[in-house]
């Protein structure tokens, strides 16, 4: 079974640690997992894309094939309008409302879930740095792709001791957001 | 026992040549090849070895062929625009046979291009990267274990042809990031070739003066051996000399240690020169691809065979010199090919040149994005 999950952002948001994040926990688990990035040369503020695929078996292609994406979670509006497409047709759509805009059309299409992933970790975890792990946090609730405990373990590995505190506190609240907005929806 | 890893293909090149003995690093930082250089930063000095951020391209090549000139194993890491600065001295390379890595990790051009988008438009470079007659070596990585297996190879090969070999990857296998299963690093040690020496007197110590189709014997310094280095035709203790038949042999033999050994013993050593991917039960079509190209036409050849074309992929690894006798049989035994890359043809016409075919089914791009199994799919289905 293949689940591809694609991140989108501006540059400088982490959204690549959270991609290298899922792909190593994959591999933990006994499967294999692929993350590529596509970027601009403007560094900072260019749209940013990552591209994770998990399989049981070998990966040959490192990109999602346009049009087979499961998942995809925006926190760029910039980087959303130039790669939704790539989600099919009755994929969801996580978004960041303050800052994506979703046509009419999309919320059609697709299935769009409006959680203020920056404001959370802004003010509710208190380090706007730690979006990536709310982020990594809601995309596992909503694609149940991984065993939770195994990719939360992953990424305290990946990032320094003394942040363990906050990016814990960071992936609960992902995971309690996407599950109130699971419930709304009636998933 | 096989070490599997999560990594990228820049890192895996760096720990390729760490554990292939290299002990200098030379170079300047470009997109998207740095991560090679932060990694030997990193690696070399737990060992003692050396690592140098040059004040540019010129002077990266320049110091790494200065470390090989005194015996140690050396690399150099760039993209494309690197590759056009680092020309000049990649022929004093060529002509006073010094072993020397460099990595090429290709990004959209001519010029700065496109600097962070995956492009495999030097295979052309990689050939005839300066001016001058010379044979260049050319290894080209499809993912991420070859990105270490093909720099331990690169280090081989330049030991045993005293040449500068290009290892490439491209920024999709550079940057890509997931598991890699790695040779036993005690199989990769027994692998290890070094460059001959001279052991007699040094007084008898003649480097350039050897047979046609051999590399240059050359001691490291500072032990006694003396001898010149020079980008001037030279003679066999290394002084330049313009002699006419020596010239004429000096050429013969830079090609022909490469071209000819290629060719005659089918390969530059024992390591496979490409892959066959599902060609064993007859395909009605082949799919011709290398590095991470080749990655989207195997799905492209499963999800051919699905649609109930019975496809395969030929997948070359050492780029130049080319696989001729493989590439020629393919030729003469398959009607059916297409040949998919990212630049507008590279390599497509040394497939001609060595096929004489002119009738390939192609798909060729240049704007810096991968090509997706399925854009491979439509067009070997019009094939059909």
């Amino acid at each position: 079974m293949r689940h591809t999950i694609r991140f989108t952002g501006v540059g400088g948001q982490g959204v690549l640690l959270a991609g290298e994040i899922m792909a190593a926990a994959k591999i933990k688990l006994g499967g294999h997992g692929l993350k590529t990035a596509t970027y601009t040369s403007q560094v900072r503020g260019g749209a940013t894309v990552v591209d994770i695929t998990l399989d049981d078996n070998e990966i040959f292609y490192p990109y999602a094939n346009e049009g087979e994406i499961d998942f995809m979670l925006s926190v760029a509006n910039v980087s959303y309008q130039q790669f939704k497409n790539g989600v099919k047709p009755g994929g969801i759509i996580v978004v960041e409302p303050n800052l994506v805009h979703p046509t009419e059309e999309d919320r059609k299409k697709w299935i769009i879930v409006e959680i203020p992933i920056i404001t959370i970790a802004k003010e509710e975890v208190g380090n706007v740095i730690t979006q990536s792990v709310v982020a990594l946090g809601i995309t596992n609730e909503f694609t149940g792709v991984l065993e939770p405990e195994t990719l939360r373990e992953v990424m305290l590995s990946k990032v320094p001791k003394k942040v363990h505190e906050v990016n814990n506190k960071a992936w609960a609240l992902g995971i309690q957001y996407a599950k109130e907005a699971k419930a709304a929806l009636g998933m | 026992m096989a070490r599997e890893v999560i990594s990228t293909g820049n890192e895996l090149a760096a720990l390729g040549a760490f554990d292939a003995g290299c002990m200098f690093f030379g170079g300047y930082p470009i997109t998207p090849s740095s991560e090679v250089m932060h990694e030997m930063s990193d690696m070399l000095p737990t060992v003692g070895g050396k690592f140098i951020q040059m004040e540019d391209e010129i002077a990266g090549i320049s110091v790494a062929l200065g470390a090989s000139m005194a015996g140690t194993k050396a690399m150099t890491a760039t993209s494309g625009p690197g590759i056009s600065l680092k020309s000049e001295q990649i022929g004093l390379g060529f002509i006073a046979e010094v072993p020397l890595v460099i990595i090429n990790v290709m990004r959209g051009g001519p010029s700065t291009g496109l600097p962070t988008r995956v492009s495999q438009a030097d295979i052309g470079q990689a050939q005839y990267p300066t001016h001058g007659d010379y044979a260049s070596i050319t290894l080209c990585a499809g993912s991420l274990e070859e990105c270490y297996t093909q720099t331990v190879r690169g280090f081989n090969l330049a030991e045993r042809y005293m040449t500068p070999v290009f290892v490439l990857l491209d920024e999709t296998v550079g940057h890509m990031h997931g598991k890699a299963v790695l040779p036993d690093l005690e199989d990769v040690k027994a692998s290890i070739v070094n460059r001959k020496r001279f052991d007699g007197k040094p007084e008898d110590y003649r480097p350039y003066d050897v047979p046609m189709n051999e590399a240059a014997v050359l001691n490291p310094m500072f032990e006694g051996y003396r001898f010149h280095f020079t980008g001037l035709h030279h003679g066999p203790t290394g002084f330049p000399t313009e002699d006419a038949a020596q010239c004429q042999f000096n050429i013969e033999r830079l090609v022909g240690k490469i071209n000819a050994v290629a060719l005659e013993n089918d390969g530059l050593d024992d390591e496979a020169d490409y892959e066959e991917f599902m060609m064993d039960d007859e395909p009605e079509v082949i799919l011709i691809a290398y590095g991470s190209i080749s990655r989207g036409a195997k799905e492209a050849v499963m999800k051919l065979r699905n649609d109930g074309i019975k496809a395969g992929l030929f997948r070359p690894i050492t780029i130049w010199p080319s696989p001729e006798k493989k590439l020629k049989e393919i030729g003469d035994k398959y009607k059916k090919i297409f040949v998919t890359e990212l630049n507008m043809g590279q390599y497509l016409k040394e497939i001609e040149r060595v096929t004489g075919r002119r009738d390939f089914s192609t798909l060729h791009k240049a704007n810096g994005r991968p090509i997706a199994p399925l854009e491979m799919v439509a067009k070997v289905k019009e094939m059909f």
